[in-house]
This record gives structure tokens, C-alpha cells and sequence, in this order.
């Protein structure tokens, strides 16, 4: 009989906000408070996130990131450093026991199968998508979606991103660039390398998107998604988290 | 010659793998030189996170030379911390490509 999940359809937030729900629910799911949760949110304003282990100076211009009005975040996942477009991406999240029936006990296995979930509604809606190891989906060869583990008392969560519309030039004026000479080139090569449901579609339904990626995740883990809400236990861990962690700069410039 | 202030860089992506990112300060009057201080960045994952500051502390002391590197790193990974898209060889790899930089 299929598991019985927890779905989770939430607007637009801050960074801080979305980084510590993340924690907040991950944090749930391991104490059997809440089901396994897949969550679908977006980003306002626009930010930044690095990877747990990257040098904020060295992978973000902080001052373009406050002239265009972009927070800048640090993950707890591993991985690189995403722009989150308020209108330019999807991001999910999801958080299970560790012990989940059927996952595979290897890591670069398991990205592949929760991963599953996104390969199966972008083919739903037409795109020939693949999952890359470690851990990307490409379409035709061309990245569309980057997603990050981190795995802790006993839960794992997982989040990614889904490119919607991409901007390069805007990308890479708020991430560095090893130098100046090769920004050009790098601009450029993104045609190459990254791709979106705008170019692969022509357009972009959030919604009809959503929708396939949510048939997706229940067809590839064979679940079933119930709509649901924050219990009150997390909103107020993920305000504590956030004060306390993910909005500090403590937290945020750690290395 | 000029004095040296002992900081070197790296970064090396590893086949593969991901992108490695090191400072690190050296002892430069013994050979090989010792590390006296490190920070690993990157775009890599290690399984628990907070375990890279332990790898950091370990490599702290260490002489700049492949066999001790190894040795420390493969003592790392028998904590039971996993490292993803980034092995022992590439992170010696790294430590050793590390060249001295002008500034801090």
C-alpha cells in the first residue's frame, strides 16, 4: 500500500524563512511528529544560496547582491551556489526517516531515486530527462535541476532546484568569477550547459509544472501526497532556527 | 627573494567530482614545509558537514607531502564520514598543487 506523505504547497518567502522551514520539517519528520514531507516553495525576494562548505567571498559579490535587492543565504547542504529567481525557478524540498522502505542505503543511490521524482514529470511534459550523477537532471545534455542532501539524526532532506528562465548576465553579476577576463565566456557557456522549461517549452506554467512534478514524486515513490500544513511545533522551530542560525552572519560568512 | 607570507592557493576540480578550494598557511624554513593553518571550500559534500572541521584540524601539523596527507585523510574517513565528489587523492592533489599567493 502506498505511504501516505505530507504535501506542502507554500508561496513565496524569504531566504531565511525557507532555509529554516527545511531544517524545521527535516527536524519533524525524524521525530515522527509530522509524515514524510515533500515541500514546493519560491524565493522573495530573490537570493543566493552557497553550499555548506563554500567561501561566501570567494563564490558571491555581496555588494551586487544589495544593489539588485538579493539576500544571500548559506544552505546546510553540501553543493554549489544557486540563484533563486523569484520568477526563474521551482525549489523543492523533502524529508524522510533514513530507514525509508526502498531508498537505497548508498547516498549517490538515493539521489538518483528521490531524484525520480522530477525525471518523471519533466517527461510527463515532454522533456527527455536524465539524472546526472552526483546529483543533476539534464535535459539533452543540458543541466535544468541541481539538488543537495544532507543527512542528520537520522532523517535526510533533500532540496533542489528546477531553472524556469535563466539570466545569466544577472547570475553572473551576483556569483565571482575566477576573473574578469573569462566572465564573457562563462556567460556563454551557460547556453551550452543550462537549459529551462522556457527553452525547452516555449513558456512557463508554474502551475501545470508544479502539477507534474508532484505526479512525478508520487508515481516514482509510489506515494500518496496529502495537502497539509506546518504544525505549529515547526513554525516556531524554524523562527528559532532562523534567528538563531540561518539569518546570522555568524552562520552566513562561516567560511 | 623576497619574504613570503607563507599563504598558498589551490583550487582543482576533481574528474568527475567537484570543485576543491584551499588556503592554507605554511612553516616555509623546514622541507617539507608544515601546515599551520587550512580552510577546504567548494562545492562537494561531506556526510555529517560539520565533520570538515575535524579534517581541517587533522591536516593542521601535517607535512606538506603525499604519504602523511593520505594517512591523515584515510584516518578522517575511518571516523565513518562520508565525502562526496571528492576523494583522498583529490584533496592531496590539491593540498599539494597549492601555490603562494600575494595577498590575503
Amino acid at each position: 500500500m502506498p505511504q501516505t506523505w505530507r504535501l506542502l504547497q507554500h508561496g513565496a518567502r524569504n531566504a531565511y524563512d525557507n532555509m529554516a522551514i527545511d531544517e524545521a520539517i527535516l527536524r519533524c519528520v525524524t521525530g515522527r511528529m509530522v509524515p514524510p514531507t515533500l515541500r514546493f516553495y519560491r524565493w522573495q525576494p530573490s537570493a543566493v544560496s552557497i553550499g555548506y562548505f563554500q567561501g561566501l567571498e570567494q563564490e558571491i559579490d555581496r555588494e551586487a547582491c544589495t544593489t539588485h535587492g538579493v539576500d544571500v543565504i548559506r544552505r546546510l547542504t553540501g553543493g554549489g551556489a544557486v540563484y533563486h529567481d523569484y520568477e526563474g525557478e521551482i525549489t523543492y524540498s523533502l524529508a524522510i526517516p533514513d530507514d525509508y522502505p526502498g531508498l537505497p542505503r548508498k547516498i549517490l543511490d538515493s539521489y538518483d531515486a528521490l531524484c525520480r521524482g522530477l525525471v518523471i514529470g519533466l517527461r510527463a511534459l515532454g522533456m527527455p530527462a536524465e539524472f546526472k550523477p552526483i546529483n543533476d537532471i539534464t535535459v539533452n545534455g543540458r543541466k535544468i535541476s541541481g539538488n543537495a542532501q544532507t543527512r542528520r539524526s537520522h532523517g535526510i532532506l533533500q532540496h533542489g532546484t528546477l531553472l524556469c528562465d535563466v539570466d545569466p548576465h544577472l547570475m553572473f553579476t551576483l556569483l565571482r568569477v575566477p576573473n574578469e577576463k573569462i566572465r564573457d565566456k562563462l556567460i556563454a557557456g551557460v547556453e551550452e550547459r543550462v537549459t529551462s522549461i522556457r527553452r525547452e517549452m516555449g513558456s512557463v506554467d508554474r502551475e501545470r509544472v508544479t502539477q507534474a512534478l508532484i505526479d512525478g514524486f508520487a508515481e516514482a515513490l509510489d506515494i500518496t501526497l496529502v495537502p497539509g500544513e506546518l504544525i505549529d511545533h515547526e513554525i516556531a522551530l524554524a523562527q528559532t532556527l532562523k534567528e538563531e542560525q540561518y539569518a546570522t552572519n555568524e552562520w552566513i560568512a562561516m567560511r | 627573494m623576497r619574504p613570503t607570507s607563507g599563504l598558498r592557493c589551490a583550487d582543482y576540480k576533481a574528474p568527475g567530482g567537484k570543485l576543491l578550494r584551499v588556503r592554507l598557511t605554511v612553516t616555509e624554513h623546514v622541507t617539507p614545509p608544515l601546515i599551520t593553518s587550512l580552510r577546504l571550500t567548494g562545492d562537494f559534500f561531506m556526510h555529517p558537514e560539520e565533520a570538515i572541521l575535524d579534517l581541517e584540524e587533522r591536516l593542521v601539523g601535517a607535512p606538506l607531502e603525499a604519504r602523511t596527507l593520505q594517512e591523515r585523510l584515510q584516518a578522517f574517513l575511518e571516523t565513518g564520514v562520508e565525502m562526496i565528489g571528492a576523494s583522498v587523492e583529490d584533496i592531496v592533489h590539491l593540498l599539494l598543487s597549492a601555490e603562494e599567493a600575494d595577498t590575503l
